[in-house]
């Protein structure tokens, strides 16, 4: 364990921690442009070099690996002349279009020259050299040369994260840029990464490009529920919109987070997204939709059937089982057994639901029928009605056709309806209200409301609780904490 | 005194061979390695590639023990501007390089050498190729060499024309296969280069001198020179001196004895103005600061310059110095690699400057601006590169700051002597 003394500071640090790693241990902040945590070491900015006792030069505190009894300046005059200098080169070719530019406002130049600089430039603007300007790379992302400095993170990303190698430095000198390798296309799956990694706005968003000013966004924790793995993630959101969805890394599952997952946010905002109860393939109100559902269940007595889902949250599916024991019916089920593990080898899981560990729990507190079981009933004539949630509908497609009974099902969006179903109840997405979800590692996660579901549409154990209402077996939940609290006592 | 490097009529084996050539090989391979790179510390043998480093203390920094295969390379990729001693070395005496080669790998462990040489070096290629096979056939190198149970394979390695990698990653870089930039360090080559393999890199002269060392012992080379700087060293002397060429002379040779007794002094009607001592990246000397150095690695170090690669610029006056430095900042900003930026940014903008002040638009500014940007861009880099930009730029400045000046006020050429053409 060296021990490294940085501004006066000392630590003890693991033996292969880099000065900067150990600067930061210490709460000890060293601009960098270039270095990250979970690339290789290019060490090309020189942003963050530093004085190190004995070293005839400035170090890199990235590729400076802690000695013992190392003594570290991060704040002398040399340093900060170097932090000035290296802002200056690495501005004299930017085109300084930060009133155009996408990235303003979390742009690591202008950050950097707020703190470090501030000089005044020194460059006449018609020596800048000129490079290609927003080019479409891939199905998400958009290059702009000139505001590139060269930090090859995008390039480290593609060669080490996805090991699909699409990018290289082209060129050389400083009329080198970033080019898309010949018969390549960038299109690996976790390209947008790219544009979170990029200190700059050379890589944007096509997605996100000119939606909103990054300094109107507000941040609120979210949770990826686009397969099992169950990132953690972000959401920036502003006036009752989501505007993107980034990585919140953690130890346990993600540092980075798939295009895929990216857009998940798109469905809550969608044009066709579901306020009304739909009756066949005609909009009615909620109410006397719920009224015509749960006439249908009683209808159905011992022979209805409650499917829950791996898309819906613990608490959710919680509601769907009291539902079920008020129902008075043998016919539930909460089993869902998916292949999972990271199918390939970055953050894709195998299970493409997110919550098939969850809908376990309530198995385990509730019972119900194996899966099996359930379509076996369902495919032998004894279930006349399923009610279910659209996506976990899918699961019992054929059985459905063949057996004719009727489907019930709960939708965010009308897209999400599958053919045939007799009546679908709307319900607020886990953008718009709290749920628990449990990922393939058996990881409990939170869902947080980000913005508000359209109006009149409630979260899927409050329009259970309206529905058991008008069915006669009346649950009587107050909150979705009830549906767990009601769960346990069974 | 007899040339140790630049013989004559030694360029084939045969010749060699009569000369007493690889007689020095035989004598190392009787040695144990260790005592042969103790004969090379005992010389007291300096890289010649520029930056003079003990060429026995690099030999020694390979370990010992580790697993694997190590690595000679040898660095004939000579792109200083200035310097062109390597290349008249190969041509004239070829053996010395090779058996300094096959002498050095035993004294490493290394079984495969590369020499990786400047593209355009087409007639010294062709050459060496060809007497790398001689050698081979006569079983000076390749396998069970002298039968002795020694293997030593050697490569020539063409370049493709960067001046980057005469730097020793980059070069490595390149060798391998990659796009020629310069690695971080540590960890240095001899612990990870080549293939991540422990490895040497050493200049063509360097090794070239070693045949001689192990024939006549490291205590009468280190006796050849000033003690520090021991032994002798080539001189590639150009500009209007009568007899500009490659020269052979002991370190610590006076500039005077270098240029009057040796290059026949300055050409008729010239009168020198400045000299660039080491190569384009060195920093000028004044006639007068010239005239009283003399070239060896401290000398040169005390009188604010560098032996470097012993490229020997001769400037006469009336030679416009914007313009000469204008030259050397098209070149380095033609050749930076671009991967860490104040060589990537700096080189062009220095060159923007000179640009300007010699077409007459540039401004007193100007002037202090090119040295700011020069000294950002000092040991603020990856490899060396920069530096070699920066340091011309400021000694060029502080030297001859009033024809800068002179070129700020609108009289853009050199005020100092009317100009004979």
């Amino acid at each position: 364990m060296p021990k490294i003394t940085i501004d006066a500071r000392t630590i003890d640090v693991p033996k292969g921690t880099s000065v900067l790693e150990a600067a930061q241990l210490l709460g000890v902040y060293i601009p960098r442009y270039c270095y990250h945590p979970r690339l290789s070491v290019s060490g090309n900015c020189r942003m963050c070099l530093v004085e190190v006792e004995k070293a005839p030069k400035l170090l890199t505190a990235c590729s400076t690996e802690a000695a013992e009894g190392m003594v570290v300046r991060t704040d002398s005059e040399k340093v900060k002349a170097a932090r000035r200098d290296v802002l200056e080169f690495l501005l004299i070719n930017h085109p300084l279009d930060c009133p155009i530019c996408d990235q303003a406002g979390e742009c690591g130049l202008q950050d950097y020259y707020m703190d470090y600089s501030r000089a005044k430039s020194r460059f006449p603007a018609e020596d800048k050299v000129l490079r290609q300007k927003r080019r479409a790379l891939g199905p998400h992302l958009v290059l702009d040369n000139e505001r590139c400095i060269l930090c090859t993170r995008c390039v480290r990303f593609c060669s080490e994260v996805t090991k699909t190698s699409e990018l290289e430095v082209m060129e050389r000198g400083d009329h080198s840029f970033i080019d898309l390798k010949e018969g390549k296309a960038l299109d690996n799956g976790y390209t947008l990464n790219i544009a979170d990694l990029c200190p700059v706005g050379a890589w944007t968003s096509r997605d996100f490009r000119f939606k909103q000013r990054v300094w109107f966004l507000k941040k609120a924790p979210a949770v990826c529920l686009g397969c099992a793995t169950g990132c953690l993630m972000e959401a920036h959101y502003n006036d009752n919109t989501i505007y993107r969805l980034v990585p919140r890394p953690n130890a346990e599952t993600n540092t980075w987070l798939c295009d895929r997952g990216r857009m998940t946010y798109k469905a809550a905002a969608a044009g066709d997204r579901l306020s009304k109860g739909v009756i066949k393939n005609g909009l009615i109100d909620l109410e006397p939709a719920l009224r015509e559902a749960a006439t249908r269940i009683d209808e159905a007595k011992d022979a209805a059937a409650v499917l829950g889902s791996p898309w819906l949250s613990v608490e959710d599916n919680a509601a769907l089982a009291l539902l079920a024991g008020g129902m008075k019916t043998e016919n539930y089920c909460f089993d869902f057994k998916f292949e999972t593990g990271i199918a390939d080898g970055i953050l894709v899981n195998k299970d493409p639901s997110p919550n098939a560990a969850g809908a376990a729990r309530v198995k385990a507190a509730s019972g119900g029928l194996n899966f099996e079981e359930f379509l076996a009933r369902l495919s032998g004539g004894k279930i006349k009605l399923v009610l279910t949630e659209a996506r976990a509908a899918g699961l019992l497609k054929d059985a459905l056709k063949a057996s004719g009974a009727r489907l019930i099902v709960f939708a965010n969006n009308r897209g999400e309806i599958p053919a045939g179903a007799y009546a679908t109840l709307p319900y607020a997405s886990y953008f718009e209200t709290p749920g628990t979800f449990i990922n393939y590692q058996g990881l409990e996660r939170r869902t947080e409301p980000v913005v508000q579901a359209p109006e009149g549409v409630k979260p899927l154990w409050q329009v259970v609780n309206k529905l058991s209402a008008y069915s006669g077996a009346s649950l009587r939940l107050d909150s979705a904490e009830d549906a767990l609290k009601g769960l346990d006592k069974k | 005194m007899e040339n140790i490097l630049l013989r004559e009529k030694v360029a084939d084996l045969q010749s060699y061979f009569a000369c007493g050539g690889y007689r020095a090989l035989k004598k190392a391979l009787a040695l144990k390695p260790a005592e042969v790179i103790e004969e090379v510390k005992k010389s007291g043998l300096r890289g010649r590639g520029g930056a003079g480093f003990p060429a026995g203390l690099k030999w020694s920094f390979i370990p010992k023990d580790a697993p694997g295969p190590r690595y000679l390379v040898c660095n004939a990729d000579e792109g200083e501007p200035g310097t062109f001693k390597d290349r008249e070395l190969m041509l004239k005496n070829p053996h010395a390089l090779i058996e300094g080669m096959a002498i050095a790998a035993y004294a490493i462990g290394a079984e495969t050498g590369y020499i990786y040489i400047r593209g355009e070096f087409t007639a010294e290629c062709a050459l060496l190729e060809r007497e790398i096979a001689s050698a081979r056939a006569k079983g000076f190198i390749g396998r069970n060499i002298l039968g002795s149970g020694i293997n030593f394979e050697l490569h020539l390695h063409r370049g493709a024309g960067a001046y980057i990698c005469g730097e020793e990653t980059a070069l490595l870089e390149s060798l391998e296969g990659f796009k020629g930039q310069p690695r971080l360090k540590p960890p240095f080559p001899a612990v990870k280069g080549l293939f991540a393999s422990p490895t040497v890199i050493n200049n063509v002269e360097t090794l070239a001198a070693v045949p001689a060392i192990l024939e006549k012992g490291g205590e009468w080379y280190a006796a050849i020179g000033t003690g520090k700087s021991t032994g002798t060293k080539l001189f590639s002397v150009s500009g209007p001196v009568n007899k500009p060429g490659v020269y052979e002379l002991p370190l610590g040779v006076t500039f005077r004895d270098l240029l009057e007794k040796n290059c026949g002094g300055m050409r008729e009607g010239t009168r020198l103005k400045a000299v660039i001592p080491g190569g384009s990246s060195t920093p000028v000397l004044t006639a007068e600061e010239a005239w009283a150095v003399k070239l060896d690695y401290e000398s040169l170090a005390t009188a604010g310059s560098m032996l470097g690669s012993g490229g020997v610029i001769v400037i006469e006056e009336g030679r416009c110095m914007v313009k000469l430095l204008q030259v050397l900042a098209r070149f380095y900003h033609h050749e930076s690699c671009g991967q860490c930026t104040p060589c990537r940014e700096g080189c062009g903008w220095i060159e923007k400057l000179l640009n300007r002040l010699e077409a007459g638009r540039g401004t007193k500014k100007d002037i202090d601006t090119l040295v700011s940007v020069a000294e950002g861009m000092l040991g603020r880099t990856i490899c060396p590169l920069a530096d070699a930009m920066a340091m011309p730029v400021i000694s060029f400045v502080k030297k001859f700051r009033s024809e800068f000046e002179a070129h700020a006020a609108g009289n853009y050429c050199p005020p100092d002597a009317p100009v004979k053409r």
